[in-house]
């Protein structure tokens, strides 16, 4: 494996949710303390399985792993660290301030921006320990920090602003304030991360043309910060070997190699490995092994009886019940990559064969889906709201209307909080709130940006929400209704989770649920797509991954699903009326 | 020298920059009390989601939040007495409450008596 060649000090893996980056932490990790160095392992994945893993309790202390000599591991929970951070910041006013007060630094204090600074926060103590450094040779981090996090420390007028005096008001790295950590610290930190002799960053992705888009564009921005020594892992191929066992293999097999062929430029140029799907999870050592060995592990245990999943509720059941209220607003939610916009797409086409008129909204920087519906059907009308000239077009309103009195650094500063993944929500929601007024006559049917981000935009909403019922109150004008309000309204707005079945993405989409709930929306129906169990597949390797999606689907319909769908990986990606309409028909 | 404090309200992403408008009445303040600070008044600001403690370890801060909300901040102290809320202090006001010498907002004021009204 070319990434785990001549290692320096910091190994960080970067990629999406389920790309494997934990497991490839693990495994590398491994494999360097069975070559005699001492490995510390941090896991800051908020699902952490490490201790699975490896058969012992992790936790957020150093501890040996007995069966790996050389090998210590840690655990950090963001979001814990976040909470961690939150109490020590309003734990001493509780009961001191009113309540209503209380609660409204805790929900500021509760979006994305905290707990990336709160986890960059994890991270600094573990790049600058020296007697950490001293014990061991390596540190092994499954996952890495953002570029937004990296060029906001990197802003002279970022720490002057706000880790010496904490005045200038509002910033992403707010949150930093009131961590009492020193600014040398930090610096020292990011320096750590853009010296290519200390820190090697290894870019984890799936053989899918989207993901792969994806990590180009992380690929560029972290190199642009000066992390330039990076390797790329292509995780989860399907061998070649299964590609004969049966149509839908076949077809797999074709759609990686295509991924693969057109790999982006600048991921081309990058030493990369390919590391084979594997029948199983990785539990446990001999399986950590043999990932990066090219072996099967264990000997092939027999074929197992095709996945029970006949009894699994299909999408047309949901189409069914939403369809009969004759109109709403319907928004598919969930991370990017589990095919939001293509199951949008096919909510849509379906209420336009039946004769309900039905706008189709999609954000998917993949333009192509929407075009070619565009004309095809009467009832479907589509439109596009595209992030990035959203995002373009708030940023350029806020500083030419905010910026101007600004100083050369507080300028900077503006412009680098106008890159937090907050922005670019809040201009797309914008965007949104224009169309759904429409969902009280016909049906909106739309897809949205990633998780991470919506709590802040629902946040945001929420602010607006209860400024408009003030309003409301003094001037006696009843009838408004704002997004919110419609929103968390059932009657008009249903929300579809989107996820597939595998540990990470059903984790995050739990906790885009409970951000939501939060916030006092309901989810309606989570859909599981993409799914193996519900495709059936002949492909020995295949059955077996779909055997293992049934714990995952039996966790979300017992846990956390009111309503659920199985949408079946396709052989043919879904594109156009025909193949879309028969996502959602029975 | 008098001692100005700001107490803000709640400020992060959601109602700073990143919020669904950025304010500008954030953006102004943050200017005309730096620029105070160069004329050298002594000016604190404690942001309410960062630094409650601040907020409740002041009798003052914590009467009006009781009787007001956190709707009503900022709230504006000058030597611990309350001198403006619900809203920032302007140049000329942070001007008088530093003894420096006023400024004359253009184009009026310059008719007047100089004290009488």
């Amino acid at each position: 494996m070319r990434f785990l060649d001549q290692p320096p000090r910091f190994l960080f893996f970067t990629g999406k949710g389920g790309v494997g980056k934990t497991s490839l932490a693990c495994a590398g990790a491994v494999r360097l303390a069975d070559a005699g160095r001492r490995v510390l392992l941090v896991s800051t994945d908020p699902a952490s399985n490490v201790g699975q893993v490896f058969g012992q309790e992790i936790g957020n202390a150093l501890v040996p792993i007995a069966a790996v000599p050389g090998l210590t591991a840690l655990e950090i929970d963001p979001e814990a660290a976040a909470g961690a951070y939150r109490e020590r910041i309003v734990g001493p006013v509780r009961g001191v301030l009113p309540d209503d007060v209380v609660r409204g630094i805790e929900e500021q204090l509760s979006g994305a921006c905290t707990t990336e600074i709160a986890a960059f926060d994890e991270f600094t103590g573990l790049l600058t320990d020296q007697a950490l450094l001293a014990d061991f040779e390596h540190i092994v981090f499954d996952t890495a920090p953002t570029g937004h996090t990296i060029r906001l420390l990197q802003l002279p007028g970022a720490w002057s602003g706000f880790l010496e005096s904490s005045d200038n008001g509002a910033s992403c790295l707010g949150p930093l304030a009131g961590l009492d950590k020193q600014r040398r610290k930090y610096r020292a930190a990011v320096d750590a991360l853009a010296d290519p002799a200390r820190t090697r960053l290894v870019l984890v992705a799936r053989a899918q043309a989207s993901t792969l888009r994806e990590v180009a564009r992380t690929h560029e921005e972290l190199a642009a910060l000066g992390l330039g020594r990076q390797y790329l892992v292509v995780n989860g191929v399907l061998p070649d070997t299964e590609a004969g066992a049966d149509p839908l293999a076949a077809a797999i097999a074709a759609r990686e190699a295509d991924a693969l062929a057109a790999l982006p430029a600048a991921l081309a140029a990058l030493p990369c490995d390919r590391v084979a799907l594997k029948p199983y999870n990785l539990v446990g050592l001999p399986s950590l092994r043999a990932l990066l060995a090219g072996e099967s592990g264990e000997a092939a245990p027999p074929a197992p009886a095709p996945a029970a999943a006949d009894g699994l509720p299909r999408l047309a059941a949901l189409v069914d019940d939403i369809a009969a209220a004759g109109h709403g607003l319907v928004m598919l939610m969930g991370k990017g990559g589990v095919g939001k916009t293509t199951l949008a797409a096919a909510v849509a086409v379906e209420f336009a064969r039946r004769g309900l008129a039905v706008h189709l909204t999609t954000s998917d920087p993949a333009a192509h889906l929407a075009e070619t519906l565009e004309g095809s059907l009467d009832a479907l009308t589509v439109s596009r709201i595209d992030p990035h000239a959203e995002t373009e077009r708030y940023r350029a309103e806020v500083l030419a209307t905010r910026g101007g009195d600004l100083d050369e650094q507080g300028r900077a500063l503006l412009e680098e909080d106008l890159r937090s993944p907050c922005t670019e929500e809040i201009a797309v929601f914008q965007a949104f709130s224009r169309i759904i007024r429409e969902a009280g006559r016909s049906f909106v049917v739309m897809d949205t940006a990633p998780t991470g981000h919506t709590l802040l935009l629902l946040d945001a909403a929420g602010a607006y929400h209860r400024e408009m019922v003030r309003h409301m109150d003094k001037s006696g004008v009843a009838h408004y209704t704002t997004p919110m309000m419609q929103l968390r309204d059932p009657a008009r707005t249903r929300v579809l989770i989107v996820t597939l079945a595998e540990t990470t993405p059903v984790l995050e989409a739990a906790r885009l649920q409970h951000d939501l709930r939060r916030a006092g929306i309901e989810p309606w129906a989570w859909i599981i797509n993409n799914s193996l169990a519900a495709a059936q597949p002949a492909s020995p390797l295949l059955a077996r991954r779909a055997a293992a999606e049934l714990a995952q689907i039996d966790t979300v319909r017992r846990e956390h699903a009111r309503r659920l769908a199985l949408v079946p990986l396709q052989a043919v990606e879904p594109v156009g009326v025909d193949r879309l309409a028969a996502l959602a028909a029975d | 020298m008098k001692t100005i404090q700001i107490f803000d309200p709640a400020l992060c992403c959601s109602t700073g920059v990143c919020g669904t408008e950025v304010g500008q009445a954030l953006v102004t303040a943050a200017a005309d009390l730096d620029w105070a600070r160069q004329q050298g008044l002594p000016v604190e600001r404690f942001n309410l989601a960062q630094q409650p403690l601040a907020f409740a370890d002041n009798a003052v801060v914590r009467g009006f939040l009781e009787r007001s909300g956190q709707d009503a901040l900022p709230l504006v102290l000058v030597d611990g007495e309350v001198a403006l809320a619900g809203r920032y202090p302007s140049r000329t006001e942070l001007a008088r409450w530093a003894g420096l010498p006023t400024l004359q907002p253009r184009g009026e004021g310059s008719t007047c008596c100089g004290g009488c009204c």
